[in-house]
């Protein structure tokens, strides 16, 4: 499927509401990337199709029974809330769509019988310290690591520390707040950075995590994505992504993901295996896995992040399963019972390019988008960004000026392309 | 062959009467461009562009309304240049 949607297309008698058809609840909060593809996917399906966000819609009032507000932070309320809807309405399935969501989506789901991971499984993947404790009691190899609280003496925990290290929060996404320190000074400014990012008000707002820092030993290595399903308990590996571009720090800014992975046959088995390990570690259950792994010939796999998710921003586009289906797709019919038809990802390989963002500024122009379209391999760039907003890079920033999509017969050829296109894209930030 | 002309004001006075009144809360608004047969080419603008839930607006929203309303309609088109949105309601992240 071409990774260029618009203009979006859909036949208005997909999206009615029919009792003879099985509902479907996603959980999408307002900020995602996600809810063109979930949603596109679900009317695919021809789902009875009731969306919760966590600001109400503006046409809640017209389909008060299809447009729900839900306190994503809350799940137990959440919960409440959508076990007195289905006692009207029954629902046949939750998906929550991303990480903002997945505790609220296994807490809507425990309440109305629904299959889903156990909320503590869904807790653990989005605080990284009991991530991470969870991983090391059950043997997953990973960073050593340790917790810093914020009210603590930095200079104190530095000279703890072992170099280098990562500092990150227990809390956000994106790689927001992660910083690599190789010596106390280092650490000491990072801890203070990372404090102020988790002042800001909407990250305060999260609460739970938001006093305490996670420090890793770096891990030396490549670093690839494994895109999964897990269905009772066992992990089908959907597609193993590349990131050829150095993850060294001091920031830890995603660019390229390209698949199928160019790492050894043996070394990939091991990343599925340990990735395997790791969601059992956790009691992952159902549903879409992204988790995030080093590996060195030295050293083997090693575990960075595990989500109860699919792959973030618009990545997904490179992905195309049997005849065509999205990963999207997958996850919704899954979630519904429903066969998934086959998982083997399409022969040739894909890349997207997650568009860094260079420096700090107003956005105020983009040049070289025809060019960036033309080069060959090239499916489609997308610019995600507007003109007149303020970007911010990392490790404050959490968002990408835009994504660049590949195809070719090879991953080399599909690197090649996304670096191409990139170099003809000018971005004026001032 | 459907009354194109018909079904234009159909859509047209539900997007006035309706759709823009609801939308306009996040400073939104939404632009009938065309009808071809019974394919009916929306532009949304303001708020609207470029925002994180344009869409949940479009497709449970306002193609639930225009469904509900004007049952001939068969395709919706969302012709709208989302990336040059200067102003979305929601910034979609990650």
């Amino acid at each position: 499927m071409p990774a260029g949607r618009t203009p979006s297309t859909s036949r208005a008698s997909d999206g009615a509401g029919s009792a003879a058809r099985p509902r479907l609840l996603l959980l999408i909060p307002t900020t995602t990337y996600r809810t063109e593809d979930f949603v596109e996917a679900a009317l695919r399906l021809g789902v009875d199709l009731v969306i919760a966000s966590d600001e109400p819609s503006t046409l809640a009032e017209a389909f008060p029974d299809h447009l729900l507000a839900l306190p994503f932070a809350d799940p137990a309320a959440a919960a409440a809330a959508m076990r007195g809807y289905a006692e009207r309405r029954p629902l046949d399935a939750v998906v929550p769509v991303d990480d903002a969501t997945v505790v609220a989506g296994a807490a809507i789901a425990e309440a109305l019988g629904l299959r889903a991971n156990p909320v503590a499984a869904a807790r653990a993947t989005r605080n990284k310290l009991a991530m991470r404790r969870r991983l090391a009691e059950a043997g997953v190899p990973g960073p050593a690591f340790a917790a810093v609280r914020l009210d603590e003496d930095p200079e104190g925990a530095a000279a703890r520390a072992r170099y280098p290290c990562v500092l990150k929060p227990l809390v956000l996404s994106a790689s927001r707040g992660v910083i690599r320190a190789d010596d106390p000074p280092a650490f000491v400014a990072a801890v203070r950075r990372i404090a102020a990012i988790l002042a800001e008000p909407e990250v305060a707002a999260l609460g739970e995590g938001t006093d305490t820092l996670l420090v890793e030993d770096f891990v030396p290595g490549a670093e690839v994505a494994l895109e999964g399903l897990l269905e009772d308990g066992r992990l089908e590996t959907l597609a193993i992504f590349d990131k050829p571009d150095p993850l060294d720090g001091p920031y830890f800014e995603e660019t390229i993901y390209v698949t199928p992975s160019r790492l050894p046959a043996a070394a990939q088995a091991a990343v599925r295996g340990v990735t395997a390990d790791a969601a059992r570690a956790l009691g992952l259950r159902h549903g879409p896995l992204h988790a995030e792994l080093r590996w060195s010939a030295a050293g083997g796999p090693a575990v960075i992040e595990i989500a109860a998710r699919s792959i973030g921003g618009l990545c997904s586009r490179t992905l195309a399963f049997g005849t065509g289906l999205t990963l999207e797709e997958i996850i919704l019919a899954q979630a519904l019972g429903r066969p998934t038809g086959s998982l083997v990802r399409e022969r040739r390989a894909a890349g997207v390019m997650m568009i860094p963002i260079p420096r700090g500024g107003v956005l105020e122009d983009v040049k070289g988008l025809e060019a960036a379209r033309a080069v060959p391999g090239i499916e489609d760039v997308t610019i995600t960004m507007h003109k007149g907003q303020t970007v911010v890079p990392l490790p404050e920033g959490s968002r990408y000026l835009g994504f660049i999509f590949s195809r070719a017969e090879t991953p080399a050829e599909a690197e090649a392309a996304l670096r191409d296109a990139h170099r003809r894209l000018a971005f004026t930030i001032r | 062959m459907a009354d194109v002309l018909d079904l234009k004001e159909r859509v047209q006075h539900l997007i006035v009467t309706m759709i823009n009144p609801a939308v306009a809360a996040h400073g939104g608004f939404v632009t009938l461009v065309d009808v071809d047969d019974t394919r009916v080419y929306l532009e949304m603008g303001g708020g609207c562009q470029g925002c994180g839930a344009a869409d949940v607006t479009l497709r449970a929203g306002i193609e639930r309304l225009i469904r509900d309303e004007v049952p001939e309609v068969t395709d919706i088109v969302d012709v709208t240049d989302h990336a040059s949105g200067a102003n979305p309601f929601y910034q979609p992240g990650k």
